[in-house]
């Protein structure tokens, strides 16, 4: 989308001359789509500085005065905070594994002259199709024989897992596109196959690395149902898990709810407004690829 | 070079890693949940093997009947719903200049956001006391509907609800898929079109359409996975409730399994998932893709 940039610039004196009733009808159209999804934000985030009296009695004005009582409460006693640690751990030392587990895959499967390799990239790319819940069962029960349950450890083994088909597919395409001669080249410069891969190859596929990355990490971050499965001890939660469980049917104070779902999303609601362009266009990258 | 990229000791190096954790984590619990499927197998003790007796205990489960309707219904839903409104706001913002990134977005952001919290978020909005309640009680609606506690119809309102709330989260990633395609069609061929005296509708049937096509076999496989799998926004919305009316496979699986322990019954479920999956996939694989056109 970069490259519409200067185009758009330099069309828009040619738009202004003639701005049909087509155009008009479709940016109240597009504007009014877009009041759906930051109204919803909007009122939780309003919600979520009021007392909880006041939700009842003025249900839509600011709040009266603006407290952060809800938030600290959300962070401690709701153990948010602690949760917010722990999915942070997790999403990166999985983040970390997966991209080079899958990588080093990816290379042997481009890279490496060897008969099964098609037969390899098949294994892997069955993994898309499996939905987790299928393994949720027979993992559960093994993983507590491994006293692994109620570990971050088996949390991180299984999110590796489940990011390494998407790694490997994406990344096989980026190792295939680079040039021959590059690695004829290192290779009579006497580097060894090791240095070749990373410190030659990785580096010319950064934009692979930086998309698989974030599909990976964003889809870990959120992923609800394995953590809530293998994780019963409030202090090793992850963030959608304590979420959960702190917004339930037995809470009844709802401002302190609105505010533990601020905390929940804000840290991807500020991530994304930084690099929005990139992160959209870079998880379309990887899904076209898939 | 070549007996570098023959060595077998570094194709193993490479390989290995990868290779035994997909077996171990992926490969050999598949296995194993189907051997599961077919056991008497409660948690406590050790599986017995009982045969067809959970597959045919499903046909008579009244709520696994439920959760497989509303699965299809939302499969189904999603699949249409995300093809019509993602290819319509792709066009539309492929045919505006300015504000288009801002536009696009906003509208991909639920995307990235974690559905737990925007399941949380859409459960207070229908919830019977705050949201959208007490906006109609400001306009002085006497009795405003039940919302999520609705139990009447054949696919309930609370379905209905559900599913719209994930298309509104989810319909980002199709626009998104369509855009990239429908921006990488040669701008030659509309010009040629527009000389031919084509309407824009014209030139969408018959130029926008074909050429998107692959795009679709892969948007749609996207979508029908990812509603299969379908779990967070359903759990923190309803948790199937009320009376099990919102029921899917994959929050059933998960109140068997994991509420009243019955692995291999829940095993069974998890079968029929992975089935599906599998179906749908080579389904839409195979009648929706057809031969790439240049471009």
């Amino acid at each position: 989308m970069k490259s519409s940039l200067p185009e758009a610039a330099v069309r828009i004196p040619v738009s202004r001359k003639k701005i049909t009733p087509i155009q008009v009808i479709i940016y109240v159209f597009l504007g009014l789509v877009c009041v759906t999804y930051i109204l919803p934000l909007l009122w939780v985030l309003n919600v979520s500085f009021k007392t909880n009296r006041e939700i009842f009695t003025a249900p839509f004005a600011l709040p009266q005065e603006f407290t952060f009582d809800n938030f600290a409460f959300a962070w401690t006693a709701g153990h948010l905070g602690i949760a917010t640690l722990n999915s942070f751990i997790v999403c990166v030392v999985a983040l970390i594994l997966s991209t080079v587990i899958g990588s080093m895959a990816a290379f042997g499967i481009a890279r490496m002259r060897w008969k099964g390799s098609k037969l390899a990239m098949t294994y892997f790319l069955t993994g898309m199709m499996i939905p987790i819940h299928c393994v949720l069962i027979p993992l559960f029960t093994r993983f507590a024989g491994f006293g692994l349950s109620n570990t971050l450890i088996g949390l991180i083994l299984p999110y590796v897992t489940f990011s390494l088909p998407i790694t490997i597919f994406i990344m096989t395409g980026f190792f295939t596109g680079l040039p021959n001669e590059l690695i004829e080249c290192a290779c009579m410069e006497g580097a060894n196959i090791f240095q070749i891969f990373f410190k030659i190859c990785l580096p010319l596929s950064r934009t692979g690395l930086f998309v698989t990355g974030l599909m990976t990490f964003i889809g870990n971050w959120n992923e609800l149902l394995l953590a809530m499965v293998f994780i019963s001890d409030d202090n090793k939660k992850t963030l959608p898990v304590s979420l959960s469980k702190f917004v339930g049917p037995y809470n009844t104070n709802y401002s302190q709810m609105f505010a533990a779902i601020i905390i929940a999303i804000i840290p991807t609601i500020i991530v994304y407004c930084a690099f929005s362009n990139k992160i959209v266009d870079g998880l379309t990258a990887g899904a076209v690829k898939g | 070079m070549d007996k570098m990229l023959r060595n077998k000791v570094s194709i193993i190096i490479f390989m290995l890693p990868a290779f035994i954790l997909f077996t171990l984590v992926l490969f050999i619990p598949i296995v194993q949940s189907v051997y599961y499927s077919f056991c008497d197998y409660k948690g406590m003790t050790d599986p017995v093997f009982i045969g067809f007796d959970n597959y045919t205990a499903l046909f008579s489960d009244k709520t696994f009947g439920i959760a497989f309707k509303n699965s299809m219904f939302f499969l189904v839903f999603s699949c249409v719903s995300q093809l019509i409104v993602g290819l319509f706001y792709a066009v539309l913002l492929t045919n505006i200049k300015a504000g288009r990134n801002l536009f696009k977005n906003i509208i991909y952001l639920p995307c990235v956001l974690s559905s737990a919290a925007l399941g949380l978020l859409w459960m207070f909005i229908f919830s019977p006391k705050l949201g959208i309640n007490q906006l109609l009680e400001g306009m002085g609606i006497e009795e405003p509907p039940l919302w999520l506690m609705d139990t009447k119809g054949f696919i309930t309102l609370p379905m209905w609800i559900i599913a719209f709330v994930a298309l509104w989260q989810y319909v980002g990633q199709s626009m998104m898929l369509y855009m990239a395609q429908i921006s990488g069609i040669n701008k030659s061929l509309y010009e040629a079109s527009y000389i031919d005296g084509c309407t824009k509708f014209q030139t969408f049937r018959h130029i926008t359409l074909p050429l998107i096509r692959p795009m679709v076999a892969t948007a749609l496989s996207l979508n029908a996975i990812g509603s299969l799998k379908f779990f967070d926004l359903i759990f923190n919305m309803t948790e199937g409730g009320p009376n099990h009316k919102t029921e899917v496979l994959a929050t059933h699986l998960y109140q068997q399994g994991f509420k009243y322990f019955k692995y291999g019954y829940a095993s069974a479920i998890g079968v029929v998932l992975l089935v599906l999956c599998l179906i749908v996939t080579l389904f839409i694989n195979k009648v929706v893709k057809t031969e790439q056109y240049e471009m």
